[in-house]
């Protein structure tokens, strides 16, 4: 009888020190679940963070690319009108310079000043207030409104 | 027992720290300021009457010419390295606003 009650008491004493240790392992798996879902959650808002980063520089690279190839597209535009001055309706440079040559020489040095002004400009110089604000043709450098003259809408 | 138990030694804590790399920080080159050229047709015509007022302005009589095709084309081809500058100025300032932006820096030391 008292061999039975040990037998019965070692199972119980078994039991409930069993059940005690699977309670402290699920408290030490909860804790590192929990640590784990937190860490998961940084891990996330990193990646968020990240990702929204990432679609600004996405952006800011597509905005770069458009305003280097408007400039691009503005600065063959000048180059084109630049041959058309020299070539419109067939025209002959040189026999006009033979014809008109006080004209011409006039309109030359004009030409080379203001070509010499885009070149300050393209490398760095300070658009002026009179550059910043043509808005006509008579105002503008014709030999590169689209650097020298921002506010200048060709008609 | 006590005595190691008093002991100093600690654990030891190792962290890393991301740091920015160095701006080059290098100046943009000054901008150009050209000299006034001053061109002078010449033709077969007016060509003594030219010669004969270099000489009045004290200047030498001697003059490097090009052609009205060749005029065309320098023309162009100074357009062409304008254009080729601009370009290249605007990328590089492009490049600078992108890895060097002013503003993201200021906010981050806010």
């Amino acid at each position: 009888m008292l061999g039975f009650r040990l037998f019965f008491i070692g199972i119980l004493a078994s039991a409930v020190i069993g059940a005690g240790v699977y309670v402290m392992k699920l408290r030490s798996d909860n804790a590192i679940l929990k640590a784990n879902a937190v860490k998961m959650e940084e891990a996330i808002s990193d990646q968020q963070e990240l990702i929204t980063q990432q679609k600004e520089d996405f952006k800011e690279i597509l905005a770069a690319n458009q305003k280097m190839n408007e400039l691009v597209g503005a600065l063959k535009k000048d180059l084109e009108d630049l041959d058309k001055r020299f070539n419109k309706k067939n025209r002959d440079f040189g026999k006009l310079a033979i014809e008109k040559t006080g004209a011409i020489e006039r309109i030359i040095n004009k030409g080379g000043d203001a070509a010499a002004r885009c070149l300050e400009i393209a490398s760095g110089a300070e658009l002026t207030e009179q550059e910043i604000n043509a808005t006509k043709k008579s105002e503008i450098n014709r030999e590169c409104p689209s650097i020298a003259n921002p506010n200048y809408v060709p008609y | 027992m006590s005595l190691t138990s008093c002991s100093g030694v600690k654990e030891l804590t190792i962290f890393k720290k991301k740091v920015e790399r160095e701006k080059l920080n290098l100046d943009k080159p000054s901008a150009l300021q050209l000299e006034q050229l001053r061109w002078i047709i010449i033709t077969s015509e007016n060509a003594e009457e030219v010669f004969r007022k270099l000489e009045e302005q004290g200047i030498d009589p001697v003059l490097f010419g090009l052609t009205d095709k060749d005029f065309e084309l320098l023309a162009k081809n100074f357009a062409r390295i304008r254009n080729q500058l601009k370009i290249t100025n605007d990328l590089l300032d492009k490049y600078k606003e992108y890895y060097e932006p002013e503003k993201k820096i200021e906010n981050k030391d806010e």
